[in-house]
């Protein structure tokens, strides 16, 4: 194993993952997106990484017999937004994509780096909430999966153990209907002040997840069966009444707590 | 974090030889070492948009890219994408809509606007505003830009069979 330079390019998962194990200072990074910025501003100094990019088994979106469809977690911004598998109640997904940044930071960034990073203001996570989504984890020598509400534990603070990285989301099988991914930031492709990702199946069942209000997505049970029943005015504030309450925002430079 | 290490990257169709550690970023190769001062540095987060060049001919932040990780990328920057018809014809709408100000942004805007004129060489004003919309100008010259880019795709058919 070089000791210098200390970027790790493996061409496996079973590869990565035996760096990771064997070299605890060791960062995953995918895009870059988020972990370069954060090494530019001087906020992390990792001393090695480990790049995802090059490992196929990480990258793509692929429909499996049972029609559930998993999204490799080195599958970029770009990518998600223009697959044309994410269709019917998936749709959301790409719709929070499409929106993302701008056209270079999605040519770079991926999914599984976004959700890991868990910036409260990021756009996959409501998203993922609102396709019911699992995340796929990996560390030698077990793999896991999550549900998506018991991947985000506390501000920017992920289940993630030490040597452990995502590799991907179980999307189950998209029901006939739409999504759409609604985000109030300041400009076009900022971080989400407030965001609301909303699943909607031609059955009547939907799925509503708020970013933007709390170190997690705001969903409930509760507010997905009152707007599974009527999409009625006095049905949707009164499920935004229920997501409201479990809102926890802070002040930031985007915008004060009391404003989210 | 490391000592730097010899790294080949192909920039503009030609194979040049840079000294870089792990966190240095292709824009600081590109910049200080090959001394293409076209990209940028704004903000150094990716926000800016000035630092854009293409990576297997999609637009990318240089400042986010990692230049020991970029060596089996083919980056094309403002300097070698000049040569293009489509530049040519960018660059000369720039210059007859007036669409300047301190020209801090420019490069990276033609860049933006090249690799959208060339997937889709007939936008509407809404998506140049969307394949720019990661493109700062902070002098808010924004009306000129957008302008010279519905001008240029215009221009494009008859300049390409001229």
């Amino acid at each position: 194993m070089p000791s210098s330079p200390s970027l790790f390019r493996p061409r496996t998962l079973d590869e990565a993952l035996d760096i990771l194990a064997g070299t605890p200072d060791a960062r995953p990074i995918s895009g870059g997106a988020s972990l370069v910025a954060m090494m530019n501003a001087g906020l992390v100094e990792p001393a090695a990484l480990v790049s995802l990019t090059r490992i196929p088994e990480l990258s793509g979106i692929r429909l499996t017999a049972d029609g559930s469809i998993l999204v490799g977690a080195a599958t970029r911004h770009s990518a998600i937004a223009a697959d044309k598998a994410l269709g019917g109640t998936a749709a959301v997904l790409a719709h929070a994509a499409s929106q993302i940044a701008g056209t270079a930071v999605r040519n770079m960034g991926t999914i599984g780096g976004a959700v890991a990073h868990a910036d409260p203001g990021l756009d996959f996570p409501p998203a993922l909430f609102a396709v019911d989504a699992r995340v796929q984890l990996a560390a030698k020598p077990a793999r896991r999966a999550l549900p998506i509400g018991d991947f985000f534990v506390d501000w920017y603070t992920t289940a993630l153990e030490p040597g452990e990285i995502v590799i991907g989301f179980e999307i189950p099988k998209p029901k006939p209907g739409d999504g759409f991914y609604l985000k109030h930031a300041r400009v076009s492709g900022d971080f989400a002040i407030v965001s609301i990702a909303l699943s909607l199946a031609d059955d009547g069942e939907a799925r509503v997840a708020v970013g933007g209000c709390g170190p997690a997505p705001l969903a409930s049970a509760e507010a997905d069966l009152m707007l599974s029943s009527s999409l009625s005015a006095d049905t949707a504030r009164r499920a935004g009444e229920v997501l409201m309450a479990l809102a926890n925002p802070v002040d930031d430079v985007r915008g004060t707590a009391e404003y989210r | 974090m490391t000592q730097p290490v010899s790294v080949m990257l192909k920039v503009n169709g030609k194979a040049l030889t840079a000294n870089a550690a792990t966190p240095d970023t292709l824009l600081t190769v590109l910049r200080d070492q090959f001394l293409l001062t076209g990209a940028k540095r704004g903000c150094n987060q990716g926000v800016c948009g000035a630092c854009t060049v293409l990576a297997d001919g999609r637009p990318v932040r240089s400042c986010l890219s990692l230049a020991l990780d970029c060596d089996d990328r083919r980056i094309d920057t403002i300097e070698g994408l000049t040569g293009q018809p489509i530049m040519q014809t960018l660059q000369r709408a720039f210059i007859a809509g007036g669409a300047f100000q301190c020209g801090f942004c420019t490069p990276a805007m033609l860049v933006a606007s090249f690799a959208l004129l060339q997937s889709n060489p007939n936008p509407s004003e809404l998506e140049i505003r969307r394949a720019l919309a990661g493109n700062y100008c902070r002098c808010t010259g924004y009306k000129k830009i957008v302008e010279a880019v519905l001008d240029a795709a215009t221009r494009l058919p008859a300049e390409e069979s001229a």
